[in-house]
């Protein structure tokens, strides 16, 4: 009996290691808008390919289609770990082109703008249901966590066993406050982080390899 | 034929899964949805009415200035009051029954015989353009299954009465005082059109141009996302397939 448990896992490992090994794990990066999505992905697709995923902004909803880096090799302790990163748009219950206007921006593109956030969110709706292995959430740890989006995402990532690392992003502002996003999801375990100021950068991937390895 | 491929044209019955993939015809997908009002309504002579309404907007929309695309349906057209009442819904009260829709498809197609009234035109396939009317009745042939099939598995009994009841008012209006009548009937019916959509497709709610609510679970839950722009009736489908990530 215990041989034949110990087999099967055995078993299990090679089929495991072999899957890995074929297919990189793909981590959609998830979050409300202006969370630091993008700078994050870019962060750690420069970090270890040298490329970058998208632009960054200050205005919301600029990534409006997801983006993928695929093949990111992050070595921990002597590890590899190869990872799809997939850049998804902010994901919101409301989108409002008036939330634009204040950028520069006149109201046909602020509506256009605004129509394809919308679509954005579909799209990264989809994303989650069928085509990722894994979730980096990232919060903006300067604002309340306590959110109908937030709620209802983690909710649906526990829901399909998906392995999930929350990430308390800008750490760098006065105003971050980790512990709310700890509070917050304490089923989870949160990990600070400046992805602009690439703070605390050796802890994420020594997670990222953890988690999703 | 309550939608048409904006792009190439071609008209699919109400409720056609045909179009969910774009259209096979051209791969576009947009389209755009005409209130015919007669969505429950279906029988043949108020369909072909339809039918031929729809052939001015497609083709070149020559005659009348003021109407635009979207409100082709309900317009008279040259025709005025008689076309309009016989073409709106008056099959019983007509004596001649069938002649009804020919003569909404001659008065109403100004390509062909442009200003030759009625009885010239009693036979539609002379007055309509070419190709259409042999897919137009290949569209009616297959709308009853394509609407059983796709009603069978989205709408309810609900929300056929409710649509029932909706498109009989759309209805009633014309009739009520012909031409004057145009321009407000057609508004309700973008409305109405509108508030439908959401609630089939309450995915993403438009609430204003610009403005959007999205319900995350439908999202999540739904394969196809029905995206519906502001622009009088016409929307976007956007299938899982059209989304591909990109790669930088």
């Amino acid at each position: 009996m215990g041989l034949l448990t110990s087999l099967k896992d055995s078993i299990s490992r090679v089929t495991d290691g072999l899957f890995a090994a074929d297919e990189p794990k793909r981590i959609g990066i998830y979050g409300p808008p202006n969370a630091g999505k993008t700078t994050l992905a870019n962060r750690i697709a420069r970090d270890w390919t040298g490329d970058a995923v998208g632009p960054e902004s200050h205005i919301p909803h600029e990534t409006r289609r997801a983006r993928r880096k695929e093949n990111v090799e992050i070595e921990r302790n002597g590890r590899k770990v190869t990872i799809d990163i997939v850049d998804t748009p902010g994901v919101t219950t409301k989108v409002d082109y008036k939330e634009f206007l204040d950028h520069d921006m006149d109201k046909e593109d602020a509506v256009r703008r605004s129509r394809e956030a919308t679509e954005g969110v579909a799209e990264a709706m989809h994303w989650l249901r069928e085509d990722v292995d894994g979730v980096i959430y990232v919060l903006d740890s300067t604002t309340d966590p306590f959110t109908q989006v937030n709620t209802m995402l983690i909710g649906i990532i526990e829901s399909q066993d998906l392995p999930a690392l929350i990430l308390a992003n800008k750490t760098d502002l006065p105003e971050s406050d980790v512990q709310q996003i700890a509070n917050a999801f304490p089923q989870h375990e949160t990990i600070p982080l400046s992805a602009l100021e690439g703070e605390n950068m050796d802890e994420v991937y020594t997670k990222i390899a953890e988690y999703f390895g | 034929m309550p939608h048409q491929c904006i792009e190439c044209g071609r008209t699919f019955p109400d409720g056609s899964k045909e179009m969910l993939s774009g259209c096979p015809d051209c791969g576009g997908n947009k389209f755009q949805f005409k209130p015919a009002g007669a969505t429950e309504s279906s029988e043949p002579a108020r369909s072909a009415g339809s039918a031929s309404s729809a052939d001015p907007e497609a083709t070149a929309d020559p005659a009348p200035s003021a109407g635009s695309g979207t409100t082709a349906e309900s317009e008279p057209a040259p025709g005025f009051d008689s076309s309009a009442k016989s073409g709106s819904k008056s099959p019983s009260s007509d004596p001649g029954d069938p002649a009804g829709p020919a003569d909404t498809s001659g008065s109403s197609d100004p390509t062909g015989d442009a200003d030759t009234t009625d009885p010239n035109t009693t036979d539609p396939d002379t007055t309509d353009p070419v190709e259409g009317d042999a897919e137009r009745i290949d569209d009616e042939e297959e709308e009853d299954t394509a609407q059983a099939s796709a009603r069978s598995d989205v709408v309810t009994p609900d929300e056929l009465d409710r649509a029932a009841r909706e498109a009989g008012a759309s209805e009633t209006d014309p009739e009520v005082d012909g031409e004057s009548m145009e321009p407000p009937a057609s508004q309700p019916g973008v409305d109405e059109l509108r508030d439908e959509l959401n609630e089939q497709f309450e995915s993403i709610k438009i609430v204003s141009p610009g403005q959007y609510e999205l319900n995350l679970m439908e999202l999540y839950d739904r394969q196809e996302y029905i995206i519906s722009l502001q622009e009088d009736g016409r929307y976007v489908i956007e299938m899982p397939d059209a989304w591909g990530v990109t790669d930088e």
